[in-house]
């Protein structure tokens, strides 16, 4: 076993999309560690808190007119003219890797276990120490066609700072209106549609006292994790879909193991998307966007391993928490597969709980039968007495319901 | 381009009036001054294109006038649904039957009345230069068209798109709105035309239209003649008919015409089926059963017996099953009000004793026949018991599942016997449902199971009146034992993946769609209580005591006898279910209607399925009506979150209630101030319920107990959970909207409360811990 460090950096991250074609920053072994470091695409909203004096993030993050670190950012168009930058944003998640693992092929499945998560602080001298978040209620959140104040519609950011001091939480800092930024290379930003755009904050008009009652309990976690999907070279990084990807189900934090089919050879695992606490649903577009660093373990199941284990017929991501199995039900399961050339964006016309559902239900009772030896009628009299189904997110264009069941029940008489 | 829903759920009661203010104003009209704007209920489907918006409006009754607009010169186009209006103008009144087109000058004086709910389509189209056809319709008179021709098409294709508004992209949107716009100015006036429909022509058809409701009222009077109807109405004879040969008809051919259809609709009702076909035809005015015979073939094609035999066959023909509660062709029944109940007599109850009003009290409600109400709630229950706030009450409540296995759930308990008494001579709780009595659409039964619930009650609580809030705290629950002597002492449940399921649609290919009931025994390990599986069965079709057969389980409480079932051991194998003990339903009567399915949950609780209103827990329920009328059924041992095969375990058990009562004039500050919906508190949470159709009997009027059925859907019920969370982060907790969204994003989770009920639910819970501590510095 052998324990690797991946630092973030322009180098070893890849920006808004998942691919089976970027030569992977890390290889290692079936059995290996590794602590990598994550940032959060929403590091900009407030570069003095959570970018300055950061090199890690300065690297990533430096964009003038002469030079953008990381260009690509999204699964879109790199040759112009762009109509919001290269790649078009079309996926936004801050991914560090990817991690090969030797000897991986399609058919088997990765185990990847979170041994711990740590906030990353801030590293400008007056806020040295602290950790800071951003969520923001953004364009592609539930509520924005159904607001009731004015001005309509409007993204808010709002700025909070995690305290770890004792049991973990976080406030609010401030708040305020996106209005339009313009980039670097002169592109007029009126919504947040490109991710990584510097907030200049001399246009926002910042409001103090917001949440003052509140504290979030943390709940830190990666919204991203996930593996290369075959079907295209460049995948938007926003709907999760059978690989893994952008679930955003909090639950993901330390001590969770998730399990994803593995679609290319060597697996191909990226992370990103970090968090400091979400709410099942997600429901505003962002939890906290926060940057965490994780120690990782890596195993791998071979395909001709997997009959009578769990991962017996594992075609789409699986959480295993020290309590519980959580399957995840997409709108699409294979949206990739599912939607054609265009599906990608396509998918976002699609959404629906009532079809992740369907999906919850199917995948909850393939789950019971092939694993825990059940008959169909056994499995639907379990679920609808011992399985739980909750929203994990309706801001992702693929949206999740996530069907949960307890260890406890098979305790064995 | 972007639709642009509303609905007052978002708005806390004040803010309710100002904001449907603003929805009207959007098309074009306003509340009719010096009457007050509508508050309840209300929501409306927007969708606008270059000065077209077209609307879907659904709200209670209130009177609508222009809003003068000067940039608009194209009428309002409006369209009532489901109801006719009263259309006020300066000639006076007039009834506007249900889908005529009314076209309406936005400078006019006039006024729209819904009676009883607004129903509406409207297209407003404001003059922008996009728009070729200028309009000079100022100064217009208000038309009515009659259905027919273009204007008939014109009113359909409006409806339709309205009804559609959220399933057009943008592109089809467009391209519609431009049509409705460029169609619009066809119906400006050309005098040649529409002069008799102007001026002296409204009066006339004003007064064609009275006489026609005054003939409707009299059909039944055999005698009835021109002479008559006119002096009624205070015109000449000669004046009636000229009306009715202006209309292109004649008195005598209208009259026969109506008479004719009345028993042609009457024929092919179902409710009507124990009514002989002279009794029929004697009640609107046939007094020769040979001519009404003639005449009907002549109109009808068919004799009487022939066309009614025709449509029964038609009808059990097209009974689906497929969806629960009432199906839409029998709804008619439900609005006539013949399903009506049949009150029956209330235990004498302990009335509340004056003297020691401040003193709690407790009581206890057993579990028979004589307090339980089966598969509805109605205000018009006598309460079998009155107590006062504060007081504790022990509630018995039966599942109705227990007849699954009635050696182990029924045999020697005398409450379950008394409920679930059934013999060829006698049944004890006949109705069972909120469906006709005379089970006259499918035949299940007394009721036809459009509700399934024993529910015990209802519990009236002394001073409650509508707008109160009912708190109801779960002091305690107990399992029920069973009192058979083989089990005595053991405690059972039932669990059905029944046809209403989740999963039912879809059984792997290998299986045909089959019922499964699994028996489950209750055991109070030390440790940690728990379920385990006994035995299952696949349902039978069941001949019911009354020689019924029951292909499904379409019917609550039919007694299976074992013999009957292919009992199969070992199942669920070694799997243990921990418990979680709730009541499915907590209901205070709803004030909508007098009868109502106990299976789709809304605003004043019911058939909630939340595992979490369990021991400890408590629950807020808006008062509906005097005395609150308090019910409590469906006990559970354990459900999961979806609920998703249709049933939890469903276990007999007593619960311990604290109720108290806050009055409408001291919430303010109170959590559960601005209350329309079930709200549950436990230790640690507060968990707000949100559904597909929060209001589903307000929304969808008479219709509602069968389309609720058919249009729940997650995605609706997240908008309202979502909904219902802002305005209580907003109102309760004091945070403005950004603040609110923020926080739920982050901290408050959202999970699926049912799959099965209906009214579809999704619940959203915020900690309690979140709000613990005081500003920070």
């Amino acid at each position: 076993m052998k324990h690797h460090l991946l630092p973030v950096s322009a180098k070893t991250v890849h920006w808004g999309y998942f691919s089976k074609v970027v030569a992977p920053a890390l290889t290692l072994k079936s059995g290996d560690r590794a602590t990598i470091e994550t940032l959060t695409h929403h590091a900009n909203d407030d570069y003095e808190r959570m970018i300055e004096g950061d090199p890690g993030a300065e690297s990533v993050f430096k964009w003038t007119r002469e030079h953008k670190a990381v260009a690509r950012r999204g699964s879109g168009p790199t040759e112009g003219p762009f109509i919001r930058g290269s790649g078009e944003g079309v996926g936004v998640h801050l991914l560090t890797g990817p991690v090969a693992i030797e000897g991986a092929e399609p058919g088997d499945v990765l185990e990847v276990r979170i041994l711990d998560v740590r906030p990353r602080p801030a590293c400008k001298a007056c806020h040295a120490g602290k950790c800071f978040g951003s969520n923001v209620a953004a364009n592609w959140g539930f509520h924005y066609h159904d607001l009731i104040e004015e001005p309509k519609p409007r993204e808010v950011v709002t700025i909070f700072e995690l305290d770890t001091s004792g049991e973990p939480f976080a406030r609010a800092v401030y708040n305020y209106v996106w209005t339009p930024q313009t980039d670097p290379d002169g592109i007029v930003h009126p919504t947040i549609d490109y991710p990584g755009v510097g907030v200049d904050h001399a246009t926002v008009a910042r409001r103090e006292n917001v949440l003052s009652k509140v504290r979030v309990p943390a709940r830190l976690h990666f919204g991203t994790m996930g593996l290369a999907p075959s079907e295209q070279d460049f995948v938007s990084s926003i709907p999760p879909g059978y690989t893994g990807g952008n679930i955003d189900d909090w639950r993901v934090g330390k001590g969770a193991k998730m399990f994803y089919p593995v679609a290319v050879p060597g697996a191909l695992f990226s992370v990103g998307d970090p968090h400091a606490a979400q709410g099942d649903s997600e429901l505003g577009g962002t939890a906290i966007e926060t940057s965490l660093t994780g120690d990782f373990e890596f195993i791998l199941h071979k395909h001709r391993d997997l009959g009578g284990t769990q991962l017996e017929g594992l075609t789409h991501p699986m959480l295993e928490t020290s309590d519980a199995w959580s399957v995840y039900g997409f709108t699409y399961p294979n949206y990739l597969a599912e939607l054609g050339a265009n599906a990608q964006l396509e998918i976002a016309n699609h959404s629906s709980l009532d079809r992740a559902m369907r999906d919850a239900f199917r995948k909850m009772r393939r789950f019971l039968m092939t694993v825990h030896k059940l008959s169909e009628d056994e499995a639907i009299s379990l679920m609808s007495v011992g399985a739980d189904f909750g929203v994990t997110q309706v801001v992702d264009a693929n949206w999740g319901v996530h069907g949960t069941i307890r260890k406890n029940v098979f305790r064995c008489d | 381009m972007r639709l642009r829903p509303f609905t007052s759920e978002s708005y806390s009661e004040g803010d309710r009036p100002e904001a449907w203010r603003d929805v009207l104003a959007s098309v074009g009209l306003q509340p009719t001054a010096a009457t007050s704007t509508h508050a309840g209920h209300a929501i409306a489907m927007r969708r606008s294109f270059q000065g077209v918006t077209l609307a879907r409006l659904s709200a209670g009754p209130q009177s609508v006038s222009p809003r003068i607009d000067a940039a608009a010169d194209h009428p309002l186009a409006l369209l009532p649904l489901e109801d006719g209006v009263a259309l006020k103008t300066a000639a006076g009144y007039q009834i506007v039957a249900a889908r005529h087109l009314l076209l309406l000058p936005r400078d006019g004086d006039w006024s729209v009345s819904f009676q009883r709910e607004m129903r509406a389509v409207v297209l407003s189209v404001t003059s922008e230069p996009a728009h070729r056809h200028r309009a000079t319709s100022q100064g217009g008179a208000v038309r009515v068209l009659q259905p027919g021709g273009f204007g008939s098409v014109f009113a359909q294709m409006m409806e339709v798109a309205a009804q559609d508004l959220d399933a057009l992209s943008d592109v089809e949107w467009t391209a519609l709105a431009r049509s409705l716009a460029d169609l619009l100015p066809t119906f400006m006036p050309q005098h040649s035309e529409t002069a008799s429909d102007r001026g002296g022509g409204a009066s006339k058809a004003a007064t064609l239209h009275r006489l026609c409701q005054t003939v409707e009222r009299s059909l039944d009077d055999p005698d009835l003649t021109p002479v008559k109807i006119a002096s009624a109405e205070g015109i000449s004879e000669r004046y009636l008919q000229k009306l009715f040969e202006g209309a292109g008809t004649s008195f005598t051919h209208y009259l026969r015409e109506r008479r004719l259809q009345r028993t042609s609709a009457d024929l092919s009702n179902p409710a009507e089926a124990h009514r002989s076909i002279s009794e029929i035809a004697f009640s609107v005015g046939f007094n020769d059963s040979a001519h009404f015979s003639r005449a009907f073939r002549q109109r009808f094609g068919l004799s009487p017996r022939e066309f009614r035999q025709h449509e029964a066959e038609r009808q059990t023909a097209s009974a689906a099953t497929e969806q629960r509660g009432w199906p839409q062709q029998a709804l008619a029944q439900l609005c006539s009000g013949r399903a009506a109940l049949v009150r029956k007599t209330a235990a004498p109850f302990n009335a509340h004793d004056p003297e020691s009003a401040d003193a709690p009290r407790h009581h206890h409600l057993a579990a028979d026949a004589a307090r339980v109400h089966w598969g509805y709630f109605s205000h018009s229950l006598p309460p079998q018991i009155e107590i006062g706030s504060g007081d504790t009450i022990t509630i018995e409540t039966l599942t109705q599942h227990a007849s699954d296995d009635p050696e182990r759930m029924i045999k020697g308990d005398p409450g379950a016997e008394s409920v679930f008494h059934w013999t060829r001579d006698r049944k004890n709780v006949d109705r069972r449902g909120a469906g006709p009595l005379d089970a006259s659409i499918y035949g299940r039964g007394a009721g036809e199971g459009f509700g399934v619930h024993i529910c015990t009650g209802p519990v009236a609580v002394k001073d409650a009146e509508p707008g109160d809030v009912l708190e109801i705290r779960i002091l305690d629950i107990v399992p029920r034992a069973s009192r058979s002597p083989e089990f005595e002492g053991r405690v059972f449940g039932s669990s059905v993946a029944a046809w209403w399921g989740y999963h039912y649609k879809e059984f792997l290919a290998e299986q045909n769609a089959h019922e499964a009931v699994t028996i489950y025994e209750i055991v109070d390990d030390a440790d940690a209580p728990y379920a385990r599986a006994l035995y299952s069965y696949r349902w039978e079709p069941q001949t019911d005591p009354f020689g019924t057969l029951h292909k499904t389980y379409d019917y609550p409480g039919i007694p299976i006898p074992p013999s009957s079932v292919r009992r199969r051991h070992d199942v669920l194998d070694g799997i243990r279910i921990p418990l979680r003990p709730h009541f499915g339903v907590i209901a205070l009567a709803p004030r909508e209607a007098e009868l109502v399915d106990s299976v789709p949950p809304a605003y004043f609780g019911g058939n909630l399925d939340n595992w979490r209103l369990g021991k400890g827990a408590t629950i807020y329920l808006p008062v509906s009506v005097p005395g609150a009328l308090l019910s409590v059924g469906d006990p559970h041992a354990a459900q999961g979150d979806g609920e998703l095969g249709g049933t939890a375990i469903e276990c007999s058990m007593t619960g311990t209630f604290q109720v108290i009562l806050h009055k409408k004039n001291e919430l303010t500050n109170q959590p559960f101030a601005d209350l329309t919906y079930p709200l549950i508190e436990t230790e640690a949470d507060w968990v707000l319920m949100g559904f597909s159709h929060p209001n589903y009997l307000a929304e969808f009027g008479a219709k509602g107990q069968s389309e609720v059925y058919a249009t729940s859907s997650l995605d609706l019920a997240m908008k309202d959970a979502f909904r219902k969370m802002r305005r209580f982060l907003m109102n309760i907790k004091g945070l403005t909207e950004d603040e609110a969204i923020a926080l739920m994003s982050v901290a408050v989770d959202f999970g699926v409360t049912q799959v099965v009920d209906g009214n579809w639910g999704v619940h959203a819970i915020l900690s309690k811990r979140v709000f613990d501590h005081a500003p920070q510095n």
